[in-house]
């Protein structure tokens, strides 16, 4: 049957809700008798805690110390992904060496916010500061100070990807030409716009709940219990409605479990809310790193040998992700392009800035910036048109599936077809005006891996948590959905795009379905919750799968009601009909007979609820080719992005308008990231991008309007369909926009690409003897 | 509590309200934490974002840049406000329509500079460039909402022909 909903333009249904301003977010939760906390931090990037000294404290106020966090809390933080020779595996809660400013050191509790962050403020901190580590380069210096004494040297992990050196040796000196540059990642903020913050709430009966801003509930119970040591059936962990996430809450941080334990402590529920302030210093950091890429090609313009060195900037310690999103941006490098080899090796460097972790795209951004800015720098070195040395290069449709030399399988898809209908549109696009700008047009051609695990892949690369999913569908006995899933949505729409999947499955309408999700104690466990592009994919695979079943044995118990045969009974518009008649049933009447358990077909159980837990054979690979135009003034530097076309194949799409929002989403950020903004340290590793004044999110006068057209080539393996997509904005418009500036200034040169590109960076290679 | 505190008297939404607080709270703080009104957002306390913007005396205000008692006696409106029982303000309406919001944190503050620049007859043009251009949106990158105030502004435009 044609499905109603999967496909259709649906509107939103939590929308009217957050309309009127009945959301509710974490700090929107007030309960009697609740504390407030704030949290205690360093105020250098590196130096060694001698002694704290509390203010006296009110009646009914709490402090805890790093002794007293020690004493509550007998674990670590695990680090999950443990690549190479990786030698930080667990990080301390609390530690008296200070490795960024910001790295919270103890928690107090008073009546009001106001309160707690004076008492905060009043704590005495005897700290004897040692010098700080800022950049990789100075990290790996041989005198460099020790971040980690224990370890030798400040290189947490090396690892390799890719080909063998000989190998990669071989094809480097077969191939006629090579060609070398480097690539400067900026650091970068995700900057949900929702804060942090939690509330944490014993009970009586022995039971903790916290209510939290997170991607991620099950997760969040992982660590927190490990890190504790309460046992996990204890912990009910609830997200509310979460203001966007972005991969900064898919970790667990050390300031939020001293909150749990000060409201333990107390007996009494405790809210903590981050400010801006505090989330940019201390809400994980994105990238920061340095990427040496040389290549091998023929006169011919073809492209025979990828070699990648990289170092990450991973921060004060290992975030959960440890080292990869690096890992990511070197396995997925290779992109939808032929290579004879590519090799990769990685290295991670603790330096005193605050960790970086995940964030929208997990490498994939970077990796296509690696790619894309070489594959043009072939182009020019050959003088070719970069869409045809594109597409010479390009796996074919006929070729899929390919494993690339990173060992990855894509699936299927058409990238030549994406490529060359998005240089049609751009090339239609509207006309520049002569306004003394120069133009510039940029590509990125990405393959996105989504819809992550399988499990036993994770197993393969290091990632100690399985990639499964889990549905748990029931209808009720008056034919209305629950479907509750591990997966956690902060914006994406999930309440909708599920009642879609499902709705088609059972044949009822979209408002019968109510999705569940955000509560340890009644949802499924996920150890990812929602990121990666994974949850239409995984999560709705599951959900299509689940729902597969109940509407089985919705046929079989209406054929005994109808006396016909399971297989000639049809599910639509809440009937159970038998096909080519008007002989039916409510959907209604029939969950009731199932949940009254008497009276069903002879073999069949009584209840109408269905589990199903999908682990994919593999990802599920969406790709796009992006272009835009740019036009950047001579006389100022600053780069406006005129016109942006996207062609993109995420496979089965549930719902194109939340498809689209998610592309325009990941542009603004991918955007962002290319021209303006960039976490900076100064000199001594104190943080001068604080405020949202200081560091340049996208704003609406930077943001171009978007034209998108869609492929729509389904996933072989996910039920429904779906390949999954949240990320690839961001990874395609990043590469995308500076390919673009450099087209239109070369003046910047084939040597280096740093990011942002701002217009002091761009204006300085337009006039290289000005004296600023 | 500080000693330092002001009783501040305020109609919010059409309903008159009294409340004592130290004399440093921030008008965001007093519609959320002492009237309940949680509709309100509060995104950085720094001015920046916008999130956290209600009317107070007919102009858009960021209600973190306020202290309370300088709202005293004034008529504000939050986003609990704006919507009658039965239908949406044409600007929600629109964001709606448009799929002009996603996770609906940064919403709450774009609807209400749009409703009082919609109100204040605010060209749409200004509306796009200068209203819009006063808050952060970190999920939609602002192309379904310029294509929301187009909509509502539409909406007014053949309301008023």
């Amino acid at each position: 049957m044609k499905p109603k909903f999967v496909g259709e333009r649906v509107p939103r249904v939590n929308d009217e809700r957050l309309l009127r301003g009945r959301g509710r977010y974490v700090d929107d939760i007030e309960l009697p008798g609740m504390l407030h906390a704030a949290i205690v931090r360093s105020p250098v990037a590196h130096g060694l805690l001698r002694g704290i000294d509390a203010p006296e404290l009110p009646p009914g106020a709490l402090f805890l110390g790093p002794d007293d966090l020690r004493r509550l809390a007998p674990g670590e933080l695990p680090v999950l992904w443990w690549l190479g020779d990786q030698r930080q595996k667990h990080t301390p809660l609390v530690d008296d060496h200070l490795r960024y400013v910001g790295q919270p050191i103890g928690v107090v509790v008073a009546s009001s916010r106001y309160e707690a962050e004076d008492l905060a403020q009043q704590v005495d901190l005897d700290i004897e500061e040692l010098p700080p580590v800022v950049t990789v380069e100075a990290a790996l210096a041989p005198d460099a100070p020790a971040l980690y004494p224990d370890l030798g040297s400040n290189l947490l992990c090396t690892f390799e990807a890719g080909d063998s050196a000989e190998h990669t040796d071989a094809v480097f000196a077969a191939a006629q030409r090579t060609l070398r540059t480097e690539v400067r990642i900026g650091r970068i903020h995700g900057l949900p716009m929702e804060t942090r913050g939690l509330a944490a709430v014993p009970d009586p009966y022995g039971k903790l709940t916290v209510h939290t801003s997170t991607q991620a509930v099950h997760a969040v119970r992982d660590v927190l219990c490990e890190v504790t040591g309460i046992p996990q059936h204890q912990v009910r962990i609830l997200a509310p409605d979460v203001g966007g996430g972005f991969g900064l809450k898919d970790h667990v941080y050390e300031d939020e479990i001293m909150v749990v334990l000060a409201a333990v402590e107390l007996g009494r529920p405790v809210k903590w809310i981050e400010d801006r302030n505090e989330s940019l210093l201390t809400t994980t950091h994105a990238r920061d790193e340095v990427h040496d890429i040389e290549v091998a090609f023929d006169d011919d313009g073809t492209l025979r040998g990828l070699r990648v060195h990289a170092v990450r900037n991973a921060g004060g310690r290992f975030s959960v992700f440890g080292s990869g999103p690096l890992f990511t941006a070197l396995g997925l490098s290779p992109g939808p392009y032929r290579w004879e080899a590519v090799r990769c090796v990685g290295r991670a460097v603790a330096t005193t800035t605050m960790s970086t972790g995940a964030y929208r795209g997990f490498g994939q951004t970077q990796a296509a910036m690696i790619r894309e800015r070489a594959v043009d720098l072939v182009a020019r070195a050959l003088d070719r048109d970069p869409v045809e040395l594109r597409e010479q290069n390009m796996i074919r449709s006929d070729e899929l599936p390919y494993q690339i030399r990173t060992h990855i399988v894509f699936d299927n898809g058409d990238y030549v077809r994406a490529l060359r209908r998005a240089q049609e549109l751009i090339e239609s696009g509207p006309p520049a005006p002569d306004d003394g700008r120069r133009r510039g047009i940029g590509y990125c051609s990405y393959v996105q891996l989504a819809g992550i695990g399988p499990s036993f892949m994770n197993e393969i690369i290091g990632v100690r948590i399985g990639g499964f999913e889990t549905a748990d569908i029931r209808m009720e006995p008056d034919g209305t959905v629950v479907v509750a899933t591990g997966v956690s949505p902060h914006g994406q729409g999930h309440e909708t795009t599920f009642a879609q999947l499902v709705a088609d499955e059972l044949g009822v309408d979209i408002a019968s379905v109510h999705l569940r999700w955000g509560d340890t104690d009644s949802t499924p466990y996920s150890a990812y919750g929602t990121a990666a592009s994974r949850s239409i994919a995984v999560g709705g695979g599951a959900a299509v799968s689940a729902s597969r079943k109940i509407a089985a044995k919705l046929r079989n118990i209406a054929a005994e009601m109808l006396e016909a045969n399971p297989d000639d009974i049809e599910l639509g518009a809440g009937r159970a009909t038998v096909a080519g008649t008007q002989v039916s049933v409510s959907l209604a009447e029939v969950a009731h007979k199932a949940w009254q358990g008497f009276g069903l077909p002879e073999g069949e159980t009584p209840g109408l609820a269905a589990s199903s837990l999908y682990d994919p054979l593999s990802p599920t690979f969406s790709y796009a080719t992006h272009a835009c135009r740019v036009a950047v003034d001579p006389d100022t530097g600053l780069v406006e992005v005129e016109d942006y076309v996207v062609v993109n194949d995420c496979g089965t799409m549930v719902n194109p308008t939340i498809v689209e929002g998610q592309i325009h989403g990941g542009i603004a950020q991918g955007l962002g990231a290319a021209l303006l903004e960039e976490v900076v340290y100064n000199d001594d590793g104190q943080p001068l991008s604080s405020t949202l004044l200081d560091y340049h999110a996208t704003v609406s006068a930077t943001m171009p309007d978007i034209r998108i057209e869609h492929l729509e080539i389904p996933s072989p393996y996910t039920p429904g369909g779906m390949k999954g997509m949240g990320e690839g904005g961001t990874n395609g418009s990043y590469a995308c926009v500076a390919n673009a500036v450099f087209d239109a200034v070369p003046e910047l040169g084939t040597e280096r690409l740093v990011t942002p590109l701002t217009p002091a960076r761009i204006w300085e290679s337009l006039h290289p003897t000005a004296v600023l | 509590m500080n000693p330092a505190t002001r009783t501040v008297a305020l109609t919010v939404n059409g309903r008159p309200y009294e409340a004592t607080v130290e004399a440093r709270t921030l008008l965001s703080d007093l519609l959320r934490h002492e009237l309940g009104l949680t509709g309100t957002h509060v995104g950085c306390e720094q001015g920046a974002c916008g999130a956290c913007t209600v009317i107070v005396d007919g102009r858009a205000v960021r209600s973190c840049l306020m202290l309370a008692p300088q709202a005293d006696g004034a008529v504000v409106e939050t986003v609990e406000g704006v919507a009658s029982p039965e239908a949406l303000h044409p600007v929600q309406a629109a964001l709606h329509a448009e799929h002009g919001m996603q996770c609906g944190f940064c919403t709450a503050g774009i609807v209400m500079s749009l409703v009082a620049s919609h109100r204040a007859g605010v060209p749409v043009e200004e509306a796009t460039e200068e209203v819009l251009g006063g808050h952060i949106c970190r999920c939609t990158g602002y192309v379904n909402i310029r294509a929301a105030v187009d909509a509502a502004w539409a909406v007014a435009e053949e309301a008023s022909s």
